[in-house]
């Protein structure tokens, strides 16, 4: 009798054990509301545009709905890895190597960089030629801002002190004849590449979007650039959406990532334009500049 | 999902004046509703945060003052606590003093300055500029061509890398100046000698005003960026850049409550004329979707003799010929329609073909009611066949910018009708939160 309690009690601790270590539960949709507003936060909280926000933290919660998980299993740990995933994917949809690019297209190659005002194109310019020109290609630039005042002395002096040819026209010029220009001098002489610098515009300013398309349709690059900063907030997903219907992007390079901002931005505009982020703007000096990796964002949002 | 990319406090609004009656669940559904919206907006998560559990309190709390409806008091509310974190805008006088402009790299800081002392020189004072930025290529020039433009005097030199030194020889230079306003080179929070190069100028100049430039889209780093600008050399003023884009500002609203410091202008477009004073209650009532008249008249009064435009006739939806002709007049002075029509109530959404009239066109336009006899003018509807080619002869123009012409006058005229007509009685609302 005794030893048949024994047995019982032994049989309950083992089912006890079962119960506590060995139980599925059925992931619903009230466990995952408060993790999931967290997580949303965070998001927010580096710059993730909203409607971004709520797009990923949406189809995390898709994907975990219905799911099981086990007793004691962390519901954070496997919310972050379904949220990493979710953002990993939204980056690896569209790989896409810029310098790999470079290398097989024709020449010359005619790149334009546009962008919002004071986003950083003439900077990122200066320092895409001097990368480009370390790899042992033959670089100009054109001067396609001359509305604002001192754009053509700021590219102008770049271009002298990476010793880079400068095609310029006076201020107030048609950008697309300097562009234009610029590609013919690469004709004749056998350049490699034109990087063609445009002056900052609102995404608002249909007169100047207009512009910007006749530019595209002279000029017909081969890649356009769109050039943001890792400090803008919600409104980068407007901005990269206007530009990108406007003249379709090739990709986005994201400046200012030295500066304490985490650099949502980059998923953001990743997100609405469905084209890859090229590189990173480090800094002010010509090599602050690195190619961007999805890990690198990741790691920025959510700690290492 | 992306269709209400652009919403805004103001949907919110609209939901909650629809509403018949407030409740708790009302009340909760408002404040997600403006959480998310100023979320949307960029402003600081923790401030958004603490903000809305604050709107959701008083709310419930606090009886609706006699003879306000109950939805009229959840917006008053949302009005009142916005106005306290946003504060009073800054006091800019006139008298002589010293401005300091700093902020990040490419927030505006250098056509801002160029606005700034255009602003000074239209009220009269004699403003100079000095150019302090020795980091950025162009910077001298840039500042130069502005100053040149609006014929105010400049300093700087271009082959100098010491921004004390240059500031020192400028301050001499531009004695008999009144406004000395030194532009600086934009730095952020984590480059240290920058910062450190920054309070060497500081202890030098001991400037009056020291503004932050603050670019509109700027995210949540805005409060952060504040904090270490502020904490270094005490920052008595905001400037928001770029407003004129699709970006709502709230970054700078989040600088603005880390820093205790007053919006002292916003830049709303890229001439040297396109700064306006900040007036808080504007600020808010247009991100409410309440509309902003004041700032509309004081503008008018500024730039315009009252016989330059008649606001009152305009909104009692008389719209003549006449009427657009002096409109047009004074889009030159006022900047872009679009940012008249947004001071203006909402419920008014302009189609974007009524924005997009260019200056030549605004021009042309000119040139033929000119051609036409001041009863054309009054009456539109009279011009048949007949005098639309008289017209067009008479102005060099052909028959089908005549009809263009007459059919930009029908949208106006359509929109100003508008004005009039708003569904929701929110010039009544306006007057009770004054």
């Amino acid at each position: 009798m005794f030893n048949d309690l024994k047995k019982t009690f032994g049989a309950f601790i083992e089912e006890t054990k079962v119960f506590l270590i060995e139980r599925e539960f059925i992931v619903d949709e009230k466990s995952l509301e408060t993790p999931l507003w967290n997580l949303e936060l965070a998001l927010l909280e580096g710059d993730v545009a909203l409607p971004v926000a709520e797009d990923i933290v949406q189809s995390v919660r898709t994907e975990l709905l219905g799911t099981t998980r086990k007793w004691r299993t962390d519901l954070d740990e496997i919310l972050k890895d379904a949220l990493r995933k979710a953002i990993a994917d939204v980056f690896t949809a569209n790989c896409f190597d810029f310098d790999e690019y470079i290398e097989k297209v024709e020449k010359p190659e005619n790149i334009v960089f546009v962008g919002v005002n004071g986003t950083g194109k003439t900077t990122t310019i200066a320092k895409i030629a001097h990368h480009l020109a370390n790899g042992g290609y033959s670089v100009i630039m054109a001067s396609g801002d001359t509305f604002r005042a001192g754009a053509t002395e700021q590219i102008d002096k770049h271009a002298e002190q990476l010793g880079i040819k400068l095609i310029k026209h006076q201020h107030g010029a048609d950008p697309a004849a300097v562009i234009y220009d610029a590609i013919q001098y690469a004709k004749a002489r056998q350049k490699d590449i034109v990087l063609s610098d445009t002056a900052g515009r609102m995404h608002t300013n249909i007169n100047l979007m207009d512009q910007l398309k006749k530019i595209c349709r002279v000029t017909d690059p081969g890649l356009v650039i769109f050039v943001d900063e890792a400090t803008a907030g919600n409104d980068a997903v407007e901005r990269a959406k206007q530009f990108n219907d406007a003249i379709g992007i090739n990709g986005s390079i994201l400046t200012k990532v030295d500066v304490d901002a985490k650099g949502g931005a980059a998923l953001s505009i990743a997100f609405i334009t469905g084209k890859p982020i090229l590189f990173l703007g480090t800094g002010q000096k010509y090599d602050d500049l690195s190619k961007f990796k999805p890990d690198w964002l990741l790691n920025r949002l959510f700690g290492g | 999902m992306f269709g209400d990319l652009g919403s805004s406090l103001r949907d919110v609004i609209k939901r909650v004046a629809r509403a018949n009656r407030i409740d708790k669940r009302t009340i909760d559904e408002t404040v997600k509703g403006i959480q998310r919206a100023l979320l949307q907006a960029d402003v600081n998560v923790k401030l958004v945060m603490q903000l809305s559990s604050k709107i959701r309190e008083r709310s419930l709390d606090e009886k609706p003052v006699a003879g306000a409806d109950p939805r009229e008091h959840v917006i008053k509310i949302v009005y009142e606590e916005l106005v306290k974190i946003i504060g009073e805008g800054a006091d800019v006088p006139l008298s002589e003093q010293t401005i300091l402009m700093v902020g990040l790299q490419g927030s505006g800081k250098t056509s801002t300055a160029a606005k700034l002392a255009r602003f000074f020189q239209r009220k009269g004072a004699k403003p100079g500029v000095i150019c302090a930025d020795t980091y950025r290529p162009g910077a001298y020039e840039q500042l130069k061509q502005l100053c040149e433009q609006i014929d105010v005097p400049f300093y700087g030199e271009i082959d100098c890398s010491n921004p004390i030194s240059i500031i020192k020889n400028g301050m001499k230079e531009l004695e008999r100046c009144e406004i000395k306003i030194v532009d600086t080179a934009g730095r952020h929070a984590l480059e240290m000698d920058l910062i450190e190069e920054m309070k060497d100028i500081h202890e030098l100049i001991k400037p009056n005003q020291k503004l932050l430039v603050l670019d509109a889209s700027i995210g949540q780093t805005a409060s952060r960026q504040a904090k270490a600008f502020n904490d270094a050399i005490g920052i008595t003023g905001v400037i928001i850049t770029k407003m004129d884009g699709t970006a709502k500002g709230g970054g700078a609203l989040s600088a603005v409550s880390e820093t205790n410091s007053p919006i002292a202008f916003i830049g709303m477009g890229e001439n040297v004329d396109d700064l306006e004073r900040f007036d808080p209650d504007g600020f808010i009532s247009r991100l409410l979707g309440m509309g902003d008249i004041k700032s509309l008249i004081e503008r008018a009064e500024e730039v315009l003799s009252p016989a330059d435009m008649d606001v009152k006739s305009m909104m009692r939806g008389r719209f003549t010929l006449k009427d657009m002709y002096k409109q047009l007049e004074a889009i030159d002075k006022f900047g872009p329609l679009k940012n008249i029509m947004q001071m203006l109530p909402f419920g008014m959404e302009l189609s974007d073909d009524s924005y997009q009239v260019t200056k030549d066109k605004l021009a042309r336009y000119k040139v033929m009611m000119d051609s036409m006899t001041n009863e054309e003018l009054e009456d539109p509807k009279i011009i048949g066949s007949s005098r639309i080619k008289r017209i067009a002869r008479g102005s060099g123009t052909s028959l089908e910018d005549v009809r263009e012409l007459l059919k930009y006058h029908k949208i106006m005229q359509k929109t100003m009708k508008g004005l009039r007509g708003g569904r929701f009685p929110m010039q009544k609302l306006m007057k009770k939160f004054k």
